[in-house]
C-alpha cells in the first residue's frame, strides 16, 4: 500500500492512500489539528468530502481503527498484583443478596477466602471496614483474594448478572 | 486617550462586522475588510443614512498595527513556504510557475505601456495584477474539496512560485523605488540582496539556533519572542532602506525548518490575523473611493484580460501535471482572486508616492481586489458549469 504525502502551505499536510481497485482515501491534517477525510472512486473522480473530525476525536477514531481502543485489557494489566492475590472493585446492586447485611453478617472471608479492604460509597470511601460495617445497595466492594476466590465472591456478591 | 481607544475599538469592531457579513454572503473577508475601513474613514462616503461614518481617522496606531500586518502576513508566507516541496517538485512547479507569470505578468506590462503608465508604475501594476491570493485560494480549495483533487497540486504549485518570486520582486522594487537616480538604485538593489542574502543565510543554517531560542514551555513567552524577532529583523530591514516585509519572509523559511511551525502556527497566528485584519483596514481607509471612478475603464480590461489570463494559464499548467480538461480549467478558475499580495505591493506604492503610485494605483488595486474576489468565488462556485461548457466538445 502506497501513501503519498504533501506539504499545504497554510493548511498542513495531506496523505493519499491507496484502497483497493483505483480508490483513494485523502485525508487532510490542518495545522489546528482539525483532520478531514475524503474518498476518490477512482483517478478521475472528484473528492467527497466524507467527515471532519476535530483533533481528539481524530486520535480516538483513529486508535478504534487501529483496533487499539476495542482490545479487551488484559485483566493482569489493570489489577493491582499482590503476589497471587490481586484487588477487585465489585458493585452491590439492590437484589444481591449481601445488600442490607454487616459484613461479619455476609461471612465473605469465611465462604470465599476474600477480605473486603474498603467500602466505596459514593464520593466516601470507608477503608479497612470493620465488621459491623454494613453492605447497602450502591457500594463497591474492594476486594483483596486470588482469582479463584475473586470468582467466588463474584458470584455471592453479584449472582446471575455478572 | 480616550478618543484613541474609542477609535482603535469602532475600527476593530467594524472589521468583526464587516468579517461577520462576508461570511455570511459566502465571500472572502479580505474586501469586507477593505470596504469596512472605506465606509468608516475620512474619505468619501463619509456619510450614511445622515449620520458621520468617518469615524476613524488617519491614526498613526492604525499604520503601526498595518504595518505589523505586512510584516506577519510574509512572515507566514515564508513559514509555509515549503522549500522541499519546491525542490522536490521543482521542474513542474517552475514551467507552471513561468507560464503563470509570462501571461499575467505580461498582460499586467501591456496594460500599463497601453494606458500610458511610466516603467515604474507599471511594473507595480503588473504585480498588482500578477499575483493571486494564496489566502483566498486555498480558502477556496478546503471549501470545495478540490484540496483532495489532483488538481490541487498545479494550484498550490503556482502559489508556491509566486509567493517566491514575489519576495524577490518586493525587494527590486523597495530598492528601485529608494530614491535617487540609477547608480543609486542599483546600490540600493545591491545592499538590499547583500542583506537578504545574508538574513538566507542565517534562516538555513540557523535552524539549530532558532531552534534553541524559542524553546519554551511558556506560550506567553513563545508569542512574546516570536513577535519580538520579527518585528526587530523588520524594523532593521526597514532601517537599512530594505523592505521589512521580505525580511520577515526569509525569517520566517528559517523557522519552517524547526519544530516551532506548529506551534507558531497556533500561538502566533491570532496576532497575525488581527495585524493584517487591520492592514486591509488601513488600505480602505486611505482609498478614496471616487477615484476609482476614474480608473473604471481600466479596471474592466484589467479584469477582463486578467481573468482570461489566469484560465490560459490553468489550462496550460494542468497540461504540464498532466490533467483532464475539466480539472486544468479549474486550476484557472481557483487562481483568479487576487488579494493580500497586490495590497502588499500598494501599500510599498503609497509610501513612494509619485505620479500614479499614490492615488490612482491604490484606488485600482482596491476596485480590483474588490472585483476579483467577488468574480473568483462566483467562478469557482459555478466551475461545473463553466467547465462543462468548455469540456464537452472535447471529451
Amino acid at each position: 500500500m502506497t501513501v503519498y504525502e504533501t506539504d499545504v502551505p497554510g493548511v498542513g499536510k495531506k496523505f493519499e492512500v491507496e484502497l483497493d481497485g483505483d480508490q483513494r482515501l485523502v485525508v487532510l491534517v490542518h495545522h489546528d489539528g482539525k483532520r478531514e477525510v475524503f474518498h476518490k472512486d477512482g483517478p478521475d473522480a472528484d473528492a467527497q468530502r466524507l467527515f471532519s473530525l476535530s483533533g481528539d476525536r481524530a486520535r480516538k477514531v483513529g486508535a478504534i481503527l487501529q483496533g487499539a481502543y476495542f482490545q479487551p485489557v488484559e485483566t493482569d494489566s489493570v489489577d493491582v498484583p499482590l503476589g497471587d492475590a490481586i484487588i477487585e472493585w465489585l458493585d452491590v446492586n439492590p437484589d444481591s443478596p449481601v445488600a442490607g447485611r454487616t459484613l461479619s453478617g455476609a461471612k465473605l472471608r469465611q465462604q470465599t477466602g476474600v477480605s473486603v479492604i474498603a467500602i466505596q460509597r459514593g464520593a466516601e470511601t470507608i477503608p479497612n471496614p470493620s465488621p459491623d460495617d454494613t453492605i447497602a445497595a450502591g457500594d463497591i466492594l474492594v476486594t483483596l483474594g486470588t482469582r479463584d476466590e475473586q470468582a467466588a465472591v463474584e458470584a455471592l456478591v453479584a449472582p446471575e448478572d455478572g | 486617550m480616550a478618543e484613541l481607544l474609542l477609535e482603535l475599538g469602532v475600527a476593530v469592531a467594524g472589521l468583526a462586522a464587516a468579517g461577520l457579513l462576508a461570511r455570511r454572503v459566502g465571500l472572502s473577508v479580505i474586501p469586507a475588510y477593505i470596504l469596512a475601513g472605506v465606509l468608516l474613514g475620512p474619505n468619501a462616503p463619509t456619510e450614511w443614512l445622515g449620520l458621520s461614518t468617518a469615524l476613524v481617522g488617519d491614526r498613526e496606531f492604525v499604520d503601526v498595527l498595518a504595518e505589523l500586518g505586512v510584516v506577519f502576513l510574509l512572515f507566514f508566507l515564508g513559514l509555509e513556504f515549503s522549500v522541499d516541496q519546491l525542490l522536490r517538485d521543482r521542474r513542474k512547479i517552475t514551467a507552471v510557475g513561468v507560464v503563470d507569470f509570462a501571461l499575467n505578468f505580461g498582460l499586467g506590462l501591456a496594460i500599463g505601456v497601453a494606458f500610458g503608465w511610466t516603467l515604474v508604475e507599471t511594473l507595480f501594476l503588473a504585480g498588482v495584477v500578477y499575483i493571486s491570493s494564496s489566502a483566498v485560494v486555498t480558502k477556496s480549495l478546503i471549501e470545495t474539496g478540490w484540496i483532495a483533487n489532483d488538481e490541487s497540486d498545479p494550484i498550490l504549485g503556482t502559489l508556491v512560485f509566486e509567493d517566491l518570486l514575489i519576495a524577490v520582486y518586493l525587494a527590486l522594487l523597495a530598492a528601485v523605488t529608494g530614491g535617487g537616480g540609477l547608480r543609486s538604485a542599483a546600490v540600493s538593489v545591491g545592499t538590499a540582496f547583500a542583506f537578504l542574502g545574508a538574513l538566507a543565510g542565517v534562516a538555513w543554517y540557523g535552524a539549530g539556533l532558532f531552534e534553541r531560542a524559542f524553546d519554551t514551555d511558556s506560550d506567553e513567552q513563545f508569542v512574546l519572542r516570536v513577535v519580538g524577532v520579527t518585528t526587530v529583523v523588520a524594523g532593521a530591514a526597514l532601517a537599512l532602506g530594505v523592505s521589512e516585509a521580505v525580511a520577515a519572509f526569509f525569517l520566517g523559511t528559517g523557522l519552517s525548518q524547526t519544530s516551532h511551525v506548529e506551534r507558531i502556527e497556533h500561538v502566533v497566528a491570532p496576532a497575525r490575523d488581527l495585524f493584517a485584519a487591520v492592514f486591509f483596514f488601513a488600505i480602505g481607509l486611505a482609498t478614496d473611493v471616487t477615484l476609482v471612478a476614474g480608473v473604471l475603464g481600466l479596471l474592466a480590461v484589467a479584469v477582463g484580460l486578467t481573468t482570461l489570463g489566469k484560465l490560459v494559464g490553468g489550462v496550460l499548467s494542468g497540461r504540464v501535471y498532466g490533467l483532464d480538461r475539466r480539472r486544468s480549467l479549474r486550476v484557472g478558475l481557483a487562481l483568479v482572486p487576487r488579494g493580500e499580495f497586490s495590497l502588499v505591493l500598494v501599500a510599498l506604492a503609497v509610501e513612494v508616492g509619485t505620479g500614479r503610485l499614490g492615488g490612482v494605483l491604490p484606488a485600482f488595486t482596491v476596485g480590483y481586489v474588490l472585483v476579483m474576489s467577488v468574480v473568483g468565488s462566483v467562478l469557482v462556485g459555478e466551475a461545473d458549469r463553466v467547465t462543462d461548457l468548455f469540456a464537452r466538445p472535447g471529451e
